[in-house]
């Protein structure tokens, strides 16, 4: 049995359904990572299983305990807040110990857990403080401390790191994982940044519209999204996306069309993968990282229309003119190609998109992959 | 700044100037008054005294004020920690309850600030004279709580709208149930409303006096402004010493007002959200 299960857990807020029959489970000292864009239910997930939301339906259970019911300090876990949410009328040290103050434990214990958990996260020359005398870092670092004294079963973090800065927020990443090495807890942690994600998890849960779409380790995800929606939010810049239909299948080769003058693409699918049938629409999606100025596959000819020099790589989206992406989020219809190193590419200037067959993705209309992938309920179904 | 901005200015100062001449010009007339003469008083009204005579004040003291002021004190405190306790509770129901029903609960409370004290006096009086509190110090301390509970309830209400839910989240993770996240979190944190909820309601109290009128006709219970009424005659009345009872009834409260003036003008700022 897992360290924590959440099954079928649906919520509702009136006719609105934001859980619609979401499980996972996590193994114990596991770091899993919940990320997906505002709305997804992310957040309200993890307040369910923190006992700050009522679900409709489903439970959770922790520790092999049936917890659905229990009270929020009943069921083992502690949160950590976006906005810290440290009592401003508690020093520091007040903070950290209140959960063992208000279970009545002796002054010793309390005093012991604190000293324990300043010292892990190097606060404790901030002990005797008040909130307010501390810089956003300093706060998430005692939110994190007053998480520590409890001992609980499962951390839960609700993007901890969204109110920090950049470099304040990857120096946090590193200490949350060296954190969750030193404890070995369970942790489950909310994000809508996908580069947490990647860094830390060693599973993600990518949610969507109260669904989960894909759950895998960060490369799997990568390497093998389940939908066009994981394929599109995991990576960054993101997938190119181009439509499709099926002209022909030999064998398990399969030859798309992009309509137009433009030449057919054909792909090999592996054994055991689903093959289209012909006529069918379908969406393939390439990885910038993956067009180059050569490789097996001729894509299109283009013209370069913006240039992002990042220093070790490039960003160029460029304009195909005759082949435009679908859904590409900023620049409508061009291709983003990512050149890891420094590019003399120039405004106007016409290039090749070249790919490997082995780069393309394949989604059905309905945006689920053709290929083998790790399926969102891997755990029950 | 622009010749506009400028006039708009010169107005608003104008205006508060003058509103501010309108309030404190009586207060003037009262403490002058205190110092005068009988005759003086009637003869040159709003003029300096002539001489600053503190006989007004002995006569004032002289029928007890020291008394009255402890019947005040006591009363006002009364009442106030009532209304805080009851209006911060019932306040903060409401504004964490998702009830349809307490929107209706919450309407009703506020239409109990529109009932006029002088449409249910006869009632009142009925009611406490019924429970044997005349002539009691809760005869005016209680029904001075009804009366205060809704607009302090409004007051609390907004303040708890606004008070951030990830503390209470926190506490509740931390183990608090529902009372003791209100009264370890919540309450340590409600300073500003309630210094300016405790002003209000003592600013109301200290200076009633119809009720106190009706419900405390024996001297010993008196509060302030029915005990100094008792320097007036049927026909006629020492203008003196009753201007001096009133600056000595004055003082207390611009003493608490000074004192906490910061936290009233905030959350008074916060108020109609």
């Amino acid at each position: 049995m897992s360290h924590l299960e959440v099954r079928d857990v649906v919520k509702r807020y009136g006719q609105l359904t934001v859980l619609s029959g979401v499980s996972f489970a996590a193994e114990k000292g596991e770091f899993v990572v919940m990320v997906g864009p505002s709305g997804c239910g992310k957040s309200t997930l993890l307040r369910s299983i923190a006992g700050l939301e009522e679900i409709a339906e489903g439970s959770v259970s922790i520790a092999g305990r049936n917890i659905t019911q229990a009270e929020p300090s009943d069921r083992g876990v502690a949160m950590v807040f976006q906005n810290y949410a440290l009592y401003p009328h508690m020093t520091v040290a007040q903070n950290m110990g209140f959960a063992l103050k208000v279970a009545r434990r002796p002054k010793s214990e309390i005093n012991a857990a604190v000293t324990r958990a300043a010292e892990i996260l190097r606060i404790t020359e901030h002990l005797a403080k008040y909130p307010k005398a501390l810089s956003g870092g300093q706060k998430q670092r005692v939110a994190i401390g007053r998480a520590i004294t409890r001992a609980p079963e499962v951390f839960l973090f609700d993007e901890p790191l969204s109110n920090l800065d950049a470099a304040l927020r990857s120096q946090m990443r590193i200490e949350l994982s060296r954190l969750h090495r030193e404890l070995g807890a369970t942790m489950l942690y909310v994000t809508h940044d996908q580069t947490e994600a990647m860094t830390m998890a060693d599973r993600i849960i990518v949610m969507n519209g109260g669904n989960i779409e894909q759950i895998g380790s960060p490369l799997e995800l990568y390497n093998r999204p389940a939908t066009r929606f994981v394929a599109g939010f995991i990576g960054s810049p993101r997938m190119n996306f181009i439509s499709a239909y099926v002209i022909e299948t030999v064998g398990r080769s399969v030859s798309f069309s992009f309509g137009l003058e433009l030449p057919p693409l054909k792909l090999e699918f592996a054994p055991g993968e689903t093959l289209p049938a012909v006529g069918d629409a379908v969406i393939l999606g390439i990885r910038p990282e993956a067009l180059g100025d050569s490789g097996e596959v001729h894509l299109a000819d283009a013209e370069v229309t913006v240039v992002e020099a990042l220093g070790r790589e490039t960003l160029v989206y460029s304009d195909a003119h005759a082949l435009r992406t679908t859904d590409s989020e900023s620049l409508d219809g061009y291709f983003a190609q990512l050149v890891p190193s420094q590019s003399d590419k120039k405004l106007g200037q016409h290039v090749s998109l070249w790919a490997d067959r082995s780069a393309f993705v394949v989604f059905a209309a309905d945006g689920t992959t053709l290929h083998d992938a790790s399926p969102a309920h891997a755990h029950y179904k | 700044m622009t010749l506009r901005a400028r006039s708009v200015a010169i107005g608003l100062h104008a205006f508060v100037s003058l509103w501010t001449l309108f309030v404190l010009v009586p207060v003037f007339v009262m403490v002058i008054s205190a110092f005068k003469s009988q005759a003086e008083l009637f003869t040159r009204p709003l003029a300096l005294p002539r001489q600053f005579s503190f006989a007004a004040f002995e006569r004032a003291w002289g029928i007890g004020i020291s008394g009255f002021l402890v019947n005040s004190l006591l009363v006002t405190a009364l009442s106030v920690l009532f209304i805080v306790i009851a209006s911060s509770l019932a306040a903060y129901v409401l504004a964490r309850s998702d009830k349809p029903v307490m929107r209706w609960v919450y309407v009703a409370i506020v239409a109990g600030f529109a009932v006029p004290l002088q449409s249910v006096m006869v009632p009142l009086y009925q009611l406490v004279s019924s429970a044997g509190l005349l002539n009691s110090r809760l005869a005016i301390a209680l029904p001075y709580a009804a009366y205060g509970i809704p607009f302090t309830t409004m007051l609390f209400y907004t303040f708890f709208l606004e008070f951030p839910r990830e503390l209470e989240e926190a506490a509740r993770l931390d183990g608090c149930g529902r009372i003791e996240v209100f009264f370890r979190i919540v309450l340590p944190l409600s300073g500003p409303v309630i210094a300016s909820a405790a002003i209000f309601q003592a600013v109301f109290n200290w200076n009633e006096f119809i009720l106190a009128l009706l419900m405390l006709t024996k001297t010993d219970v008196r509060t302030l402004p029915v005990g100094i009424y008792g320097l007036t005659g049927q026909y006629s009345a020492d203008w003196p010493a009753l201007m001096a009872g009133l600056a000595i009834a004055t003082v207390p409260l611009i003493v608490i007002f000074l004192l906490a003036q910061r936290h009233f003008v905030r959350s008074l700022a916060g108020l109609g959200k």
